[in-house]
């Protein structure tokens, strides 16, 4: 019954602007609509009962001509999208007051986590162009919803280069489906096992690996990233970093480099240089930033160059070590969103240099914080700890050894830009002006609170974690 | 039953702190007695703990993990011994704090960091794998930063962070170093890697890579300099993490992976020792210059910690067993000496000692104790800081270093002489006007404490030399 995973999100919304669109008071129902569906999608994914996912509803399937899998990685992927919407949904309930607004904004995040479930269910490349079309325009509207002159520029850049990756992408497509004869993901492995060395393939190989890095906005195509988050609402901050440029980008990218073309060194060698490039210059540009989200939305470029050099040791440790990087990440990144949400909402400003001693009137945000940070370099016994190390020793292990001590110093810089972040932010005495500050509010303290846990929580009980997730995930190099 | 011993030992302060914030919204003082028990009770563990492993048992708790991060827990001789040493000073320190603490800010939270920090002091002393020692080392980390940055003033954070970009940017090339290893023997287990480096000493990488990170968390030179910055921080919590805890995990980490279990090439019995002496010396001689207490005291510690680092790095029986005694003598003294600069500090309002005088008259208790616990570090006989620097030159003697051996005389030449002048300018000549009161009962009984125990370990050698041997016997595997 995958295919419950579209169709349920997908008539819900049609409902939602059918029926409750009419009076307010109805339009709070959307709000537990999505937390309802969010909260079913992690559990059906933490349980991954094969009677869910299995069964096909032959009549509903057969008249939607959908076709669906899932696997370990699947799995890893809706709990993120879940968790993450509902880390969203919450920052939306508390940023945006006016409700006709926040009902627009559900309704679209609902479309968006469609698009992202559909991305990491497909087994045809067209489907999964079709799915990222889906999250793509949902995440430009989500953008542009205040309307405001730098909301709008966001979502122009975001628009512009996403077009340009999906033209990338799809005469990508379109060569692999005229040399391979097929579009799913079977019949494009065969074809490029076969003419392994056409430059034809090579050259669509590489379109589509552009284009899915200007989607995951790694260095150098990372030119709009920093301006989207930052212009961005804090709530939809959220969603983008914590998930739609990793399902569209590098979801995608694990996905396509291990069932598409395993074990091809020319790609992983490019994935590690760009994964290495990504790591220093999103960490080094961050150091140099006075704006909180751009801060993060750096480290978040820096972050997700971990995950792609993970992905080029292409060997099974490598692969699980960036896919629980990719989850770590998405808790992590997501908390320090939500915290930002709450600091903007309360003090007004994301300008660092006007903030200061926010631990003091905000302590649930100020401590929370401190947790996401040092998971975010990687320091034990937090999450990103154990994600970053199996990334090294795979690293180690294929004897790329000079990546491999990169990758462990940058974490020196990580530090560095966030230790100057909590100085400026949160630790230190309070600033003049922020003494009537006030804590935000019970819903976003609660999810913060959930997330920070859980970043304890799968660091201190890591191996338990590693093994039920993260370990399944190698398979996809066996297939 | 050993076993329980051992969980209680780490488990108790590590989890028992995060209650301590809660507990203290209700009540202060339950708060400080529950740390206070608390780290205790790793005290006293720790004690149950020697008596087995003093017959000779080493008590190991062992758990598979995946790709290699097991959870072992070793109690040997080394670790017991470094376990007492931390927790007895760590207790004192927690019951100084009582009076200490209580008219700042952020008590909860400092409560929290010491407890968490000295919990995994014990993890990392009773560790028997990489990945957990190095879990335990950068929890250490978290703790002093936060300690250090205490009073929320901008460049008392600065300087805690810098502390911890020192200390993690050591960690992080240890960490190499560790995965180095874990490639040539698959295992990041200590018995593991002893066995296999049974016959040939590890690479020099890794001996240049994990030595980063023991002199960034030693604070010796070149990474000497976040130590004396560090003095910004409350002084219960710079005798925690400079003179009793935190500086000694570097040097503790030296005993375990270089001397317990695994060899080094022959070159670094005369490398180590000779920044060892560097450190010593340029300590020794900005001690001289400092007029602000608490950074003469922090570079006292610096080249004290160079005199420990040579004890082990002589590479004979004598010199390690004398670096332990040293271990615990410093760690006494000169949290002593912290302690008592604490007293003097909070009582006079200023840190500059050419600002001071006469104290003896109004303090006498807490001079009397300063000159004790400065008559340990300076090695004057009957004091136990005597013994331990005898045993640690007399094992560099052995050696045949002369010139460094002769170099550390002048280091130990230089501390009779920085400790006298600030003693002297502290606590003799004219008396200042107002003269400062006394320290609270707690914090004065927890300096003569530390005064007496320095005075106690020297007439009562024979107790620690003999449980020290043991730990070198077991070391060495004589």
């Amino acid at each position: 019954m995958p295919s419950l995973m579209i169709l349920i999100p997908l008539f819900g919304v049609i409902i939602l602007n059918l029926v409750f669109a009419s009076n307010d008071k109805m339009k709070r129902a959307a709000f537990w609509f999505a937390l309802a569906l969010f909260i079913s999608q992690i559990a059906v994914a933490i349980f991954h009962h094969p009677i869910f996912w299995n069964n096909s509803l032959k009549p509903l399937d057969s008249f939607f001509k959908v076709s669906f899998f899932v696997d370990h990685l699947s799995f890893i992927m809706f709990i993120c999208i879940g968790m993450v919407s509902i880390a969203s949904l919450f920052v939306a309930k508390y940023t945006i007051t006016e409700e006709g607004g926040r009902f627009k904004f559900i309704n679209l995040l609902i479309l968006a986590s469609l698009g992202m479930s559909g991305i990491i269910m497909v087994k045809d490349i067209f489907s999964l162009y079709v799915f990222m079309e889906i999250t793509a325009v949902s995440s430009f509207l989500l953008i542009a919803y205040p309307k405001s002159l730098e909301s709008l520029e966001g979502a122009f850049k975001y628009l512009i280069l996403s077009a340009v990756a999906t033209v990338l992408m799809l005469s990508a497509i379109g060569i692999l489906l005229l040399a391979s004869g097929g579009t799913s993901f079977f019949a494009i492995a065969s074809g490029i096992a076969e003419a392994r060395n056409s430059s034809l393939i090579v050259f669509a190989i590489g379109l589509f690996i552009c284009g899915l890095f200007i989607k995951g906005g790694l260095v150098p195509f990372h030119g709009w990233l920093p301006d989207a988050y930052t212009a961005a609402p804090a709530s939809v901050s959220v969603l983008l970093a914590g998930v739609v440029t990793k399902a569209a980008g590098i979801y995608t990218m694990i996905r396509i480099v291990t069932s598409l073309f395993p074990y091809n060194q020319p790609v992983n060698n490019v994935l590690m240089l760009v994964g290495t490039i990504s790591i220093f210059v999103g960490a080094i540009v961050a150091i140099g930033q006075d704006n909180f989200k751009r801060m993060l939305a750096y480290s978040s470029i820096s972050q997700m160059g971990y995950i792609i050099l993970g992905l080029g040791t292409g060997t099974g440790l490598g692969i699980a070590g960036a896919v629980f990087h990719l989850f770590n990440h998405s808790v992590f990144k997501s908390l320090l969103f939500v915290n930002s949400a709450a600091v903007e909402k309360e003090t007004g400003t994301c300008d660092m240099n006007k903030l200061g001693g926010i631990s003091q009137k905000m302590p649930v945000t100020g401590a929370t914080s401190v947790i996401a940070f040092l998971s975010t370099c990687g320091i034990p016994p937090l999450s990103g700890f154990w994600s970053k190390i199996i990334i090294v020793i795979a690293l180690w292990q294929t004897s790329h050894y000079a990546y491999a001590c990169l990758a462990v110093l940058a974490s020196i810089i990580t530090l560095a830009y966030f230790l100057s972040m909590q100085r400026r932010v949160f630790f230190g005495k309070l600033r003049s002006g922020l003494e009537g500050l006030k804590e935000a509010d019970r819903g976003v303290l609660a999810v913060s609170i959930i997330l920070a846990a859980i970043t304890i929580g799968v660091g201190v009980f890591f191996p338990f974690f590693f093994n039920i997730f993260i370990l399944p995930v190698k398979e996809i190099l066996v297939r | 039953m050993e076993n329980y011993y051992l969980l209680g030992c780490i488990f108790i302060p590590v989890l028992g702190s995060f209650l301590l914030p809660v507990i203290g919204r209700a009540s202060e003082f339950a708060r400080n007695l529950t740390a206070l028990i608390m780290v205790s009770a790793s005290l006293v563990f720790s004690i149950l703990l020697a008596g087995p492993v003093l017959a000779g048992r080493v008590i190991t708790i062992s758990h598979e993990l995946p790709l290699g991060f097991n959870f072992i827990l070793t109690a040997d001789a080394l670790a017991v011994f470094m376990a007492i040493v931390s927790s007895l000073v760590g207790a004192i320190i927690v019951l100084y704090s009582f009076d200490y603490i209580n008219h700042y800010g952020n008590r909860n939270e400092y409560y929290l960091m010491v407890t968490l920090f000295l919990g995994s002091m014990m993890g990392l002393v009773y560790s028997g794998n990489l990945i957990l020692l190095y879990l335990f080392w950068e929890i250490t980390a978290i703790a002093s930063w936060r300690l250090i940055g205490f009073f929320r003033e901008k460049e008392y954070v600065l300087k805690a962070d810098k502390a911890f970009l020192v200390t993690v940017f050591g960690a992080l090339l240890m960490l190499l170093g560790f995965i180095y290893i874990y490639q040539i023997t698959g295992s990041f287990d200590l018995p593991v890697i002893k066995a296999a480096f049974k016959t040939n000493p590890v690479p020099d990488i890794v001996v240049i890579l994990i030595l980063v990170g023991i002199l960034s968390k030693s604070a010796t030179l070149p990474f000497h300099t976040w130590l004396p910055d560090a003095g910004v921080a409350p002084s219960p919590v710079t005798a925690l993490l400079h003179a009793a805890v935190l500086v000694k995990i570097g040097v503790y980490v030296f005993a375990r992976l270089f001397i317990a279990t695994f060899t080094i090439g022959q070159i670094w019995h005369t490398v180590v020792p000779v920044i060892a002496a560097v450190s010593a010396l340029v300590s020794a001689g900005a001690a001289l210059v400092e007029t602000d207490m608490k950074r003469i005291i922090a570079y006292s510690t610096v080249s004290q910690i160079g005199f420990i680092l040579l004890g082990f790095a002589v590479g004979n029986e004598i010199g390690c067993a004398g670096a332990l005694l040293f271990i615990l003598m410093h760690g006494l003294a000169k949290g002593g000496l912290f302690l008592c600069a604490g007293i003097v500090e909070q009582n006079t309002k200023t840190k500059d000692i050419t600002k001071m005088g006469g104290l003896f008259a109004t303090m006498p208790v807490t001079a009397l104790s300063f000159l004790g616990c400065a008559f340990s570090v300076m090695g004057i006989p009957p004091f136990g800081g005597f013994f331990s620097k005898y045993l640690v030159f007399s094992g560099a003697a052995n050696s045949g270093n002369m010139w460094i051996t002769l170099t550390f005389l002048a280091g130990a030449f230089l501390t009779i002489i920085y400790l006298f002048r600030i003693f002297n300018l502290i606590f003799l000549g004219d008396a200042q006007k107002p003269p400062a009161r006394e320290g609270s009962r707690v914090m004065v009984i927890s300096v003569a404490a530390l005064a007496i125990l320095s005075i106690a370990g020297g007439i009562l050698i024979k107790f620690p030399s003999d449980f020290v041997q043991i730990a070198v016997k077991q070391m060495m595997g004589i």
